[in-house]
């Protein structure tokens, strides 16, 4: 019986290590979350370049102070912005004067417009008008240094020393520290959640796929009529395990492509190598990194053996797409009830969520990476999830058997329960 | 007879529809078994019964005296009506796990994969993926997978169809060929001149019933009865008058005459030639088309 079901795993993982998709997935899915995690971060602190700003000061005396401001603060700046302020005079008619202007960075002449009422430093709200209002880093720098120039005339204009009351509110600032198993205090910006959280949703997007791996291929031998050649010498079961196993094993094999890949990236040097100097690798303990794999294979023989069953009960996968909705909605569940987990991971509510089989591979993944999870509960998720996974089997195992020998009229709800009934 | 198969009394019925009823039959060790019968009578059905694809209402199929269980099915090689490969797999690899799903070891199941991938003429395709053959090629690769484990009993479920004439010859050979080691062959089909030469025992199946079962020789005797094709230059007014005759008709450029039960051949024999000459005189034996039909419709009249 063994050799059987390995004949059928064999088939089943050569089949699918060898096509051009698992490879692409396999090259483009760490690429696509590293992006996604690097990205922002990058955007955010990056922003070189030379800006052309029209400044209309109607109040008549910040252009000057907010021009010393901006180039205060770009003198210590390392990636080379630099802002070029040309003030423009209101002349009589202000309004008339901001359409021209207007019209000017319209024609590309300026990067924007930068518009100082003349109620300052009273009231009023100063404006900058551009077509790209994305431009963070200048925005940001232009945004200070209004904020600035005018709450040091405020301040004067009340008799205090602004530059005094701007040492007494400096910011103070919180170091944030992640308390581990062993006591040890790491620096933690939530680079680590961050990538938990992308870990996540690997298992998501992994459950996902597979799972759908294992719904189209049980229809291909249905569609190609393999099928009953292959079950007069194995038993239906041992063919859906295989298939599922086989497939399973596709999945752990790109996370160990995927596992070695960081290894060399993390390794000492090899960030400095490629320009990320400045960026600390965030650290991921090796307990959560045997849940993630638990999880996922958890997860995956859940969802997969409930995938499998709707690909014996269907035709095509048209009419699958139909039922599969019932699978996705725990999946999808679990993505809106990250919110409630992020924000109270010890709570009652959260505890038992995680707890529930359909959800813990993700949950229970995310509630690891925020807090201490007990290690009672830990063994309880893998326990049910277990025997939720052998309850379905059963179940599946039955619908299996009758389904992938029926062609034609789509089954319905009371079908189904007629096949697990009588197989 | 020495038995390697026997069907006691399976049924089957599907909702209000009954498929195969009560059918029972017994298959010789080293036949070339028929189950004839047309589209719908309950062959399929009868033959994913005993091979445990589905399971009868009532009844058992017995292999060697005991019932078709999940290890002693493998001991059959068995072609479903409905097959199919994965057309994504190359030919050998295919066939190799054809072979490890019945129990060979892969080398084996790779070697005999190969060697009659060689006798078949497709050893040129082995290494070509399944969806690049004609249906023609992979109805042999299907057959091959059939037989790779070298099984004692092969059940074909309509082995011919989608065969051109030239593979069905090739096909035939084999099965003639495998008999004569020793395999028994079980095969269904609802085109009966197709197996009219190779079958030696049939069972024919109307409407889920087994009407006719037996060896094929006495029951084309029985059907034959005391039938003579008579050819010849001879008067041929007046025969049906003869004594003993009941009936006379003509067939293509000869007659067929039938004697009543007992009456002796020698007397029509003399009878003609004392008419003119006779150029052959012998016994009809009818092809199996011409016993289904009458079957059934005796088995119409029986009914009623």
């Amino acid at each position: 019986m063994l050799s059987r079901i390995f004949a059928i795993i064999r088939r089943e993982y050569l089949e699918r290590v060898r096509t051009k998709a698992f490879w692409i997935s396999t090259i483009i899915v760490p690429v696509f979350l590293g992006a996604m995690i690097i990205i922002p971060s990058w955007l955010a602190v990056r922003g070189g370049g030379t800006f052309n700003v029209a400044v209309l000061d109607l109040s008549g005396h910040f252009a000057q102070p907010v021009a010393d401001e901006v180039s205060h603060m770009l003198s210590s700046d390392k990636e080379k912005l630099v802002i070029n302020l040309k003030p423009i005079e209101p002349g009589p008619d202000p309004a008339a004067t901001r359409e021209r202007v207007k019209n000017a960075v319209q024609a590309q002449k300026y990067d924007g417009m930068l518009v100082l009422p003349a109620t300052l430093p009273g009231s009023g709200q100063p404006e900058y008008l551009a077509p790209n209002v994305a431009a963070f880093k200048l925005l940001s720098v232009l945004e200070r240094s209004v904020n600035n120039a005018v709450v040091a005339a405020r301040l004067t204009g009340a008799g205090l020393d602004p530059s005094q009351v701007r040492e007494l509110t400096k910011r103070v600032g919180l170091k944030t520290l992640k308390l581990g198993t062993k006591g040890e205090e790491t620096r933690d910006q939530g680079q680590g959640f961050l990538l938990s959280y992308a870990f996540m949703l690997i298992i998501y997007m992994s459950v996902l796929m597979y799972g759908l791996y294992v719904m189209r291929g049980v229809l291909e031998e249905k569609t190609n009529r393999i099928v009953e050649v292959v079950i007069a010498t194995v038993k239906p079961f041992e063919l859906m395990l295989g298939k599922i196993l086989g497939i399973g094993a596709v999945g752990l094999t790109q996370f160990l492509i995927w596992g070695i890949a960081m290894m060399v990236v993390t390794a000492p040097g090899a960030a400095a190598a490629v320009g990320l100097s400045g960026m600390q690798m965030p650290s991921f303990p090796p307990l959560l990194m045997i849940f993630f794999v638990v999880y996922f294979v958890l997860g995956f023989l859940l969802f997969g053996t409930l995938y499998a069953g709707i690909g014996a009960a269907f035709d095509t996968e048209q009419e699958a797409q139909n039922f599969q909705f019932v699978i996705m909605t725990p999946l999808i569940a679990s993505l809106l009830l990250m919110v409630q987990v992020i924000n109270q991971p010890d709570s009652a509510l959260s505890v038992v969520l995680s707890l529930i089989p359909f959800f813990t591979p993700m949950l229970m993944f995310l509630r690891m990476t925020l807090v201490q999870v007990p290690a009672l509960q830990l063994a309880a998720s893998v326990i049910l999830m277990v025997a939720t996974i052998l309850g379905a089997a059963w179940v599946v195992g039955k619908i299996y058997r009758v389904g992938i020998l029926m062609h034609g009229s789509k089954p319905k709800m009371k079908d189904l329960v007629r096949w697990i009934r009588e197989a | 007879m020495d038995p390697i198969l026997d069907l006691e009394g399976l049924t089957k019925r599907f909702g209000d529809h009954l498929a195969v009823d009560n059918l029972s039959f017994t298959v010789p060790r080293g036949s070339v078994f028929g189950l004839l019968g047309p589209n719908g009578a309950g062959k399929t059905t009868t033959i994913r019964m005993i091979m445990r694809i589905i399971l009868p209402d009532e009844g058992a199929a017995l292999l060697d005296g005991r019932p078709v269980d999940d290890d002693r099915r493998r001991l059959i090689g068995y072609l479903p009506e409905e097959r199919g490969l994965y057309r994504k797999m190359k030919v050998l690899e295919h066939l190799t796990f054809f072979g490890t799903t019945r129990g060979l070891p892969p080398k084996e199941a790779k070697k005999r994969a190969s060697a009659w991938l060689e006798r078949f003429e497709l050893g040129d395709w082995a290494t070509h993926k399944v969806e690049d053959l004609s249906k023609g090629m992979q109805q042999k690769v299907q057959f091959i997978g059939t037989i790779l484990h070298r099984p004692q009993m092969l059940i074909l479920d309509e082995p011919f169809s989608g065969l051109d004439p030239i593979n069905t010859r090739e096909l035939k050979d084999l099965l003639l060929e495998m008999r004569k080691e020793g395999v028994t062959v079980v095969l269904s089909t609802h085109v009966l001149p197709q197996v009219d030469e190779l079958c030696d025992h049939i069972c024919l199946i109307n409407r889920a019933r087994p009407i006719l079962t037996g060896a094929l020789a006495d029951i084309r005797e029985r059907f034959g009865g005391n039938t003579w094709l008579v050819k010849g230059s001879f008067n041929g007014d007046g025969i049906d008058a003869l004594p003993g005759v009941s009936s006379v008709r003509p067939l293509e450029e000869r007659l067929l005459v039938e004697l009543e039960a007992g009456a002796p051949s020698r007397e029509l024999l003399s009878a003609l030639i004392e008419r003119g000459d006779v150029e052959t005189f012998t016994r009809f034996v009818p092809d199996l088309e011409n016993i289904f039909i009458r079957a059934v419709e005796e088995d119409k009249a029986h009914a009623e």
